[in-house]
């Protein structure tokens, strides 16, 4: 069995606030396979952005592992997570705060490079900017414009160029199109799934979207407050999605067409609970249709219940 | 004794600065009778909240400026109404709510006297005691506890601030109700709760809404009427089934589809519209969408399209030289 390119296990990231910890990351076990890319889907607050910054360790994690190639990047130096950063980049969601405004569109996407001197000679750093934008449909007109002049799908694409400067086999996608209209997003999301082929990269896609993670995804994730509550592969999760939440997720989606009037259904009623310091059990259980005595008792193990079908519930 | 609302009639909106003229909207006509629903569709720069500000006149002061047209709420010209009037207007016989609930409450003032400012307005022979008992039952409306109108709006999460918001906008009853993108920031499941919740309401208070959206989900789920917008006009309306039913549409109608990724199909590729939405300080002759047409032809580039209308469905095409077939 091939060693996953990138696995977190246990993984947990507690923030201290007044009122106590706050629990953003709570034992998430994952692995990507090199090539693959992991869709991340959950709502607001589940962690899903702390999750791809703990594991580049823009954030440091209060426990668990995080390893890459098989190797627990937790414990390497900041000489080591130096050369790592070449391997492993974002590229994040606000094409608007994510740019330097001071900055021409070649001097942030050659910032990677000079920080980490992969290219010194001048020539040849200007050749591998333009390569960049025109990698990422960039025309060369735009070499000494200035974010705020572009419109965000423009920005997104530098963005995309500024992760790709130091050749990376990882990045981390935090929802990249959310702020961009649908024709822009459809051109970004194919874009970087041109790129996946060509350069056989390994993405983490995170997003709220489904329809944008069935797209784009080979395998899902379903984060609830902190914890992955199902996890399969694409087509599985759409086919047959198990956790009460997946399944809530799945039918609150507004569908464009004749037929997709959900009136029938059940619309899952709440707010998502605290955060700190949740109570053992079942983080859902207090907006879950199917909640039983046994779900507030003992933390719920993530499971194989079905063959590549991992989910934590008490109902299997 | 006619069922229409509001009419606007060749609306042309203009921003105005020192280094250009940007021309926001461009001959729209539209017509939305009373307690319908009607989705105002398109991407940034459509014009979409541009026509919004205007049925509000809360056009920025000396940039924005409505250069032709008429807007018609029942007998009134909004277009010729003074400030005086509009005061009276708004947030009694029309109500918007906007986006981002994070910025449009009062972080100083709690929930109740938000509430309480939009009656205090415009109810003035009302009680006290008749204000509050109307404060609670709105909140009950919207799904809030009464018990919590004296919090702050900080310490509401996103879906409840929204449903505040909502709120602040019914408390007069009004007749219209404009949202723009109300639920764009909402997690889906909260959107979901707040979507269901507005189409109660409005059932019950029958109350017509312009529900401006880029998310052709949210508009098969609630809206009556669908109208598509572009560089300022509306190329294709048409009612719910003509839109997601029916086969003829305008090209730019078709791109917006095709765009979506599809819960119910797995596709390799997404087919994006070539392009971006047209510089509106310099708007291409002829047909607006020609440049980025996958089906121009030499007269789109120069004559401006007309309406090809079919009952109840109008597209602005050239395409469609004859009157299209209805939806049967």
């Amino acid at each position: 069995m091939n060693v996953p390119l990138v696995e977190t296990r246990n993984l947990k990231k507690y923030f201290k606030t007044p009122k106590g910890n706050l629990h953003a990351l709570d034992g998430v076990n994952l692995r990507i396979e090199k090539g693959q890319t992991l869709g991340v889907v959950g709502e607001s607050g589940c962690g899903k952005s702390t999750l791809g910054r703990v594991i580049l360790r823009l954030l440091e994690p209060t426990g668990g592992e995080v390893l890459y190639e098989g190797k627990d990047i937790l414990k390497y130096s900041s000489r080591q997570m130096e050369e790592m950063r070449k391997k492993m980049q974002i590229v994040f969601q606000d094409p608007y705060a994510s740019l330097n405004p001071r900055m021409t569109v070649s001097e942030i996407i050659a910032e990677p490079i000079k920080v980490c001197k992969t290219i010194t000679q001048k020539k040849e750093m200007e050749e591998k900017v333009y390569e960049l934008m025109k990698t990422v449909g960039l025309t060369e007109k735009y070499i000494n414009t200035y974010p705020h002049e572009l419109d965000g799908g423009r920005r997104q694409r530098i963005g995309i160029a500024r992760a790709l400067a130091l050749d990376p086999q990882f990045i981390v996608c935090d929802e990249p199109v959310s702020a961009l209209d649908v024709s822009i997003q459809a051109q970004i999301l194919n874009l970087m799934m041109d790129l996946q082929e060509e350069r056989g990269l390994t993405y983490m896609f995170i997003t709220h979207n489904l329809s944008v993670v069935k797209h784009i995804s080979d395998e899902i994730a379903v984060m609830y407050l902190g914890q992955c509550v199902e996890r399969t592969d694409n087509e599985e999760l759409f086919r047959n999605p198990m956790h009460p939440y997946t399944q809530a997720l799945l039918d609150a989606i507004p569908v464009p067409s004749l037929n997709g009037n959900k009136k029938m259904k059940e619309i899952i009623k709440g707010e998502v609970t605290s955060p700190v310091n949740p109570k053992p059990g079942c983080r859902f259980a207090a907006r879950c249709p199917k909640v039983q005595s046994i779900c507030t008792e003992n933390n719920i193990e993530l499971r194989e219940v079905k063959s590549g079908h991992f989910v934590a519930c008490t109902q299997y | 004794m006619t069922d229409i609302l509001l009419e606007i009639s060749g609306l042309n909106v203009m921003y105005e600065t020192d280094d250009a003229k940007v021309y926001a909207v461009n001959g729209l006509d539209l017509k939305l009778n009373k307690g319908e629903t009607l989705g105002l569709v398109g991407e940034t720069g459509a014009g979409k909240t541009t026509t919004a500000l205007s049925i509000m006149r809360l056009l920025p002061e000396k940039i924005g400026l409505i250069k032709s047209g008429t807007i018609k709420l029942e007998d009134i010209d909004i277009t010729k109404a003074t400030e005086a009037d509009m005061r009276l207007i708004r947030g009694e016989s029309i109500s918007m709510i906007f986006q981002d609930p994070m910025t449009s409450l009062n972080p100083t003032l709690t929930v109740g006297d938000q509430i309480s400012e939009v009656l205090e307005l415009h109810k003035k022979g009302m009680s006290k005691e008749d204000m509050s008992r109307r404060v609670d039952e709105i909140l009950r409306l919207v799904g809030i506890s009464p018990e919590r109108k004296n919090d702050y709006p900080h310490q509401f999460s996103g879906g409840m601030k929204q449903r505040v918001v909502i709120a602040i906008a019914l408390a007069c009853e009004p007749k219209l109700l404009l949202a723009d993108e109300p639920t764009t920031a909402l997690d889906v499941t909260i959107q979901a709760q707040v979507l269901d919740m507005m189409k109660d309401l409005k059932e019950k208070l029958n109350t017509a809404m312009i529900l401006i959206t880029h998310d052709l989900g949210v508009v098969a789920q609630t809206c009556d009427r669908v109208a598509v917008m572009y560089a300022g006009e509306i190329i294709e309306i048409g009612t719910r089934e003509d839109i997601f039913g029916g086969k003829d549409h305008h090209p730019y109608t078709d791109g917006l589809f095709g765009s979506i990724p599809d819960l119910t199909r797995t596709t390799r590729r997404l087919n994006p519209i070539e392009g971006l939405m047209p510089d509106p300080t310099d708007l291409p002759a002829g047909c607006k969408f020609h440049t980025r047409c996958p089906k121009c032809m030499e007269i789109c580039k120069t004559v401006k399209p007309e309406n090809h209308v079919s009952h109840t469905h109008n597209i602005k095409c050239h395409l469609f030289l004859n009157n299209i077939e209805s939806t049967a």
